[in-house]
């Protein structure tokens, strides 16, 4: 059982301050889900926890298990249980998937220790017809030419090899079809359980049909301002976000 | 030349310019509303060919300080002791008879403030190409130079009280050598090559601008360069200086009659963009096809300054122009907007250099060249970030259109990177018109020709909005008319 | 002009390849052809009277030509006894160490049957007279090295003569190792390859220092590729670090024909390598790869034409180099369309990694179209690993230095990816990593 932490997150690109106290507790087991308005932080909060260096942490904390991660390089943040469903996954040219994951698990390995590789294959190939990627996939460089669905499975694709502590999964859904949508959310639900704790990033309700969340979050101006379950995705679908906005506005005029 | 004043020789096929001479709203732009001359007889002379006396003579009749004598001098040794630099460029600079040109051609040194004061013949040549009129419209200030001096100049009250100066280059380092002296053939030093050496041992003409710290000019200043004279070459020297945080836009405008010997046009632009400032320099060449157009134009920008160029290359029988910036304080940026049009007879050889001298400087070119008939087109570029610096980019596209199966195009940039901080990039295509376009467009009922000018327009559509309205709406009139003509 | 003058002149002109050097080597080429001898004496004399490049000459922009120098080098260096080489491609089916054959020449059996033929330029000027004549150095210096192609031409001993007859399709390549041994060693390593209509191969040129000691390389190798051949040629090349070397390569691609070349650089102080492709009948394809590892203060000058001479013709361009070091690279290309050369489709792409502050990339690309429907692109450029790639492979938990590494290296397999064959590009691979770990 562990728990990542975000407390009081402020988060600044530049000069301009993007999350603005964000704060929300995912123990393993639990699906949360945060939707808003574009532009209102949920990318910049997730690139954020994972430590990209654009974006600068100014106050606040991230901690796994009471640990924080601030200080910690991102790849020391990956192997400590993070994993970054990126919107928009770098293309790598000349590095193949098969190459790229086995460096990646064995970078999480003890000093000397090496990876069996017919049983990296073996799981790698299992998690590939789950996920309905062609196994030649193996050779092609990392989403390389991949269309947005073949990127999306890629991303979820290492998930499963990775094994995250907690996956944040940014936008996860955009850009695609009913189909697509299907596989990777089939992919996702079958990897809940226990010792995973997942935060997803939506703008849309859609998604939420097919990975049912525990809890819902309303981001908005760099903060949660609603909590919920499940049903409070219904209801800002049914609303929209301008219901959301105008709360808001309310709760300041007050 | 010994007809009167009030006689005209139109050069055909301008009937229609001289039935219609308001025709044309922006000086500069219209091919054959240049084509015309009125015969003139000048006061000041320095006869035909290059000699120290030659130089001697013009630095007499402008009372000059004995340091730009000395300049001169010193510019003609290098002029003469340089070759040609034909182991590159064309072959076709070798036609130039630097024995045949006359240097010199004036009705005197001081130009006038007011239109009424300028002599009749050179007005009309003014009016007819539409300066006064636009003057009154939407321009901040105005020079007029015709042949080898300023014949009217003026800048508005308003401008003059914020202290801006904008005077010739005659007077400027007579008036203002406290503010000229300092930059004056410091950005382009005599030596950079052949014609900028020419051009500092018998420069005459060009406009020197000081914008005072923090002053924005809103309107654009111009300048109006006119050829009249055969056999003549014109070596307007234009510095402009933008001091800390001052902003100013520059325009300049060329026609000249079409002769049937050649003419040469070489000037030296200089642009110093100090700390925070920001100069626009817009240049509409449309000279003549029998001109030889070689110019040298450069600026500094120093820290978190902006210069930018665009170059729009209509006219000339060969113009070879590359604008460069010099990147010299840090977050400077430099852009180069190039618009080139060869039709058949014509080489546009232009282009742009960027060289980076401090961290976080940026550069941008974008260069369109369009190859018509027999037309050819050449982009050279330059981009230099030599070492140590960090955080420099530089990004660089070129694209080419070529229209007949006789144009030609050619590129060639040349790129130098040094260390691991910086990044640069140039992409470059060549294509051609889309057939299935223009045959959509002719079965909607289009000429040609007309759909021919809408791709073309199309092409270089996205650079031309950067222009002034009043030059853009232009740009687009004398494509359509150099299209017409070109295919069928 | 004084009479001293004139001989200190000339002598720099030719460093140690003097007309004495000259005339010892003709006279120990007493049994080659008249013709041969009489090209050897013409390209002699082109060689003494042709100027050192200088800085000046557009074709050497930005190359350190004032350290490029003839002086010093062992014209006919000694064959060391017993000297055994072995190439990371596998035994050599023709080796040649300070230019003369030191084995017989093995080939299979099954292409011997096949009229397949892989001698010595020698042999061949006895038995395929007519062919060594109409192709070696039969193609234009059109990049600026015509007096070290001279050079060539005319201290050019011996070398790989290389001929698939027409249909003959060979499933394994032909591999060739060029040495050099000694001190001070001269060696004009050539390679001629023949590939006869709808003819399919695979040629290595593997170039190789003995030793660690300073060589001066002056090879050349022709291609001509007839009527629908296929040919695959490597150039992998690794001479010591202290010496020079220039590469001239002439590929004429003929009808539907398709040549696929890679060129790895990875040896030499000072290395030019200069590739002429010509596309001279309808359905002609050339690709052209090049991969450069740069290190210490080497430079590596890269100069490429791309010539089409006829329609519907395809050239595709791609040259890699990863920087390091105070390194230097230049890249200077050009894609020329004659006007009838219609529907050419030429790509010309040159991408510069930069792994150090003091390294130096130059990039010349160049266009010269004069058919007006053609599709030419060509870009370059030159930057730091990716900084968003290198944080997706962060977010995967791999640590800095395993991540650039792991760039660095698809920077090199994007290129590497294009070969057909998997044995050798892991032989390519393993020929960077070396370089890369040393």
């Amino acid at each position: 059982m562990s728990s990542l932490e975000i407390k009081n997150l402020h988060v600044a690109i530049g000069e301009k301050e993007i999350v603005k106290g964000f704060t929300l507790t995912i123990n393993s087991g639990e699906v949360h889900a945060v939707m808003g308005p574009n532009g209102t932080g949920k990318s910049t909060l997730s690139k954020a926890i994972a430590g990209h260096p654009d974006y600068t942490i100014t106050s606040g904390d991230v901690l796994i298990d009471g640990q924080s991660i601030l200080e910690q390089e991102p790849d020391e943040r990956a192997r400590a249980g993070i994993f970054l469903a990126f919107q928009y996954p770098s293309e790598i040219p000349g590095v193949s998937i098969a190459n790229f994951l086995r460096g990646a698990l064995q970078a999480r390995m003890a000093e000397g220790e090496e990876l069996d590789a017919s049983a990296y294959y073996k799981r790698l190939y299992q998690k590939m017809d789950l996920l309905k990627i062609d196994r030649k996939f193996t050779s092609r460089s990392v989403n390389d030419g991949f269309s947005g669905g073949e990127k999306k499975r890629c991303e979820i694709l290492q998930m499963a090899m990775l094994e995250p502590k907690f996956a944040l999964m940014d936008e996860t859904d955009s850009g695609l079809d009913i189909d697509a949508l299907r596989i990777v959310a089939d992919g996702v639900n079958a990897m809940r359980g226990p010792t995973l704790g997942v935060l997803l990033i939506t703008h849309y309700q859609r998604l939420l049909d097919y990975i049912v969340p525990d809890h819902v979050h309303v981001m908005y101006d760099g903060r949660i301002v609603k909590s919920g379950d499940k049903s409070l995705a219904l209801e800002l679908e049914a609303k929209g976000y301008d219901w959301v906005k105008k709360e808001f506005a309310e709760a300041n005029a007050r | 030349m010994k007809t009167s004043n009030d006689s005209e020789t139109v050069i055909a096929p301008a009937e229609e310019a001289a039935a219609n001479p308001t025709i044309n709203p922006v000086s500069g732009i219209d091919q054959s509303s240049g084509n015309f001359r009125y015969d003139m007889e000048y006061a000041f002379d320095a006869g035909t060919g290059l000699s120290e006396n030659t130089v001697r003579y013009i630095s007499g009749v402008k009372k000059e300080a004995p340091w730009i004598l000395e300049f001169r001098l010193k510019a003609l040794k290098t002029f003469l002791s340089k070759p040609m630099p034909t182991h590159w460029a064309t072959k076709d600079l070798e036609n130039i008879n630097f024995d045949k040109i006359r240097y010199y051609l004036s009705q005197g040194q001081k130009p006038k403030r007011t239109w009424d004061e300028v002599p009749d013949d050179i007005k009309k040549t003014f009016e007819r190409l539409g300066i006064p009129e636009q003057e009154r419209k939407f321009l901040a200030g105005v020079e007029a130079q015709f042949d080898s001096e300023a014949a009217y100049s003026n800048i508005k009250d308003l401008v003059s009280k914020q202290g801006v100066i904008f005077v010739n280059s005659t007077e400027g380092l007579r008036e203002h050598p406290e503010i000229f002296k300092k930059f004056f053939g410091k950005v382009i030093p005599t030596g950079d090559n052949k014609f900028s050496a020419l051009n500092s041992a018998v420069f005459s003409g060009g406009s020197f601008i000081y914008v005072p710290p923090g002053v924005k000019v809103a309107q654009p200043l111009q300048a109006y360069f006119r050829i009249n004279a055969e056999n003549f070459g014109q070596f307007e020297r234009t510095l402009i200086i933008a001091d800390e945080g001052a902003e100013v836009t520059y325009m300049e405008g060329c026609t000249a009659p079409k002769f049937s010997t050649s003419t040469l046009h070489s000037a030296v632009v200089e642009l110093v963009a100090l700390k925070g400032a920001k100069i626009q320099y817009i240049t509409v060449q449309n000279w003549s096809a029998n001109v030889f157009n070689l110019v040298t134009k450069r600026g500094i920008a120093h820290e978190m300054a902006h210069i930018k160029w665009i170059d729009c290359n209509i006219g000339s029988r060969l113009t070879m122009k590359y604008p460069g910036v010099v990147l010299k304080g840090r977050k400077a940026r430099g852009e180069v907007i190039s618009i080139a049009l060869a039709n058949d007879g014509q080489h546009q050889d232009t282009g742009a250099k960027m060289i980076h001298a401090a961290d976080e400087t940026t550069s941008n070119i974008v260069a369109k060249s369009i190859s018509v008939g027999q037309g050819r087109s050449t982009y050279r570029g330059l981009v230099h970030i030599p070492k140590h610096l960090k955080g420099c980019k530089n990004n660089t596209e070129c694209d080419a259109l070529l229209i007949n199966t006789n144009s030609r195009t050619d590129t060639y940039p040349a790129i130098t990177v040094r260390g691991d901080r910086n990044s640069v990039q140039h992409e470059a295509s060549v294509s051609k018109v889309n057939e299935e376009m223009i045959f959509y467009m002719q079965q909607r009922g289009l000429t040609e020709g007309q759909a021919m000018s809408l791709a073309v327009n199309g092409f270089i559509n996205d650079l031309a909005r950067q222009f002034p309205m009043e030059y853009s709406v232009e740009l687009k009139r004398l494509i359509d008319l150099e299209m017409e003509g070109s295919v069928g | 002009m004084s009479a001293p003058t004139l001989t200190s002149a000339t002598d720099s002109f030719v460093g140690s390849f003097t007309a004495e050097a000259f005339a010892r080597h003709l006279a120990a080429l007493s049994s080659s052809p008249a013709w041969w001898l009489e090209r050897r004496r013409a390209a002699y004399e082109t060689f003494a009277s042709l100027p050192l490049p200088r800085r000046t000459d557009e074709s050497w922009r930005f190359s350190n030509v004032a350290a490029l120098t003839l002086e010093g080098f062992q014209v006919e260096p000694a064959v060391p006894a017993g000297l055994f080489l072995a190439s990371p491609f596998g035994p050599a089916h023709l080796a040649f160490v300070n230019n003369q054959l030191v084995a017989p020449p093995s080939l299979p059996r099954e292409a011997i049957e096949r009229g397949v033929v892989v001698t010595t330029l020698a042999e061949a000027a006895l038995t395929h007279p007519d062919l060594l004549r109409g192709h070696f150095m039969a193609q234009p210096q059109k990049l600026g090295s015509a007096k070290y192609a001279a050079l060539h031409s005319a201290f050019v001993s011996d070398g790989a003569f290389i001929y698939i007859p027409r249909g003959v399709e060979l499933a394994t390549p032909i591999l060739v190792t060029h040495a050099a041994a000694g001190p001070d060693a001269a060696v004009f390593p050539h390679t001629l390859v023949i590939a006869e209509e709808n003819a399919k191969a695979t040629v290595v040129d593997f170039f190789v220092s003995a030793d660690a000691s300073t060589h001066f390389a002056c090879g050349a190798n022709d291609l001509y590729a007839g009527h629908g051949a296929q040919l695959t040629y490597i150039a992998a090349q690794n001479w010591s670090g202290t010496s020079r070397s220039f590469q001239f390569n002439s590929t004429v691609v003929r009808r539907d024909a398709r040549v696929q070349s890679l060129n790895l650089h990875l040896g030499g102080r000072q290395a030019r390598h200069e590739s002429l492709s010509q596309l001279q009948a309808p359905g002609a394809f050339s690709e052209m790869l090049a991969l450069t590892v740069a290190d210490g203060t080497q430079e590596f000058d890269q100069r490429t034409l791309q010539i089409h001479q006829a329609p519907n013709t395809k050239s595709d361009l791609l040259y890699k180099n990863a920087l390091r070091d105070q390194a230097r690279t230049i890249f200077s290309g050009l894609i020329v369309v004659d006007p009838d050369a219609q529907k050419t489709d030429a790509y010309q792409s040159n991408r510069n990694l930069m792994l150090s502050e003091e390294a130096e990339a130059s990039s010349l690309p160049g266009l010269e179209i004069q058919a007006n429907d053609v599709r030419c692109t060509h870009g370059a450029t030159s930057s730091r690993i990716d900084p968003e790639q290198e944080f997706y492979l962060l977010s995967r938990g791999i640590g800095k230095t395993a991540a650039d590494e792991m760039l660095t290296f698809g920077f090199f397999e994007e290129v590497l990816n294009r070969l057909a064959s998997d044995p050798l590009h892991d032989v390519l691979r393993g020929l960077i990593q070396t370089q890369f770990k040393k």
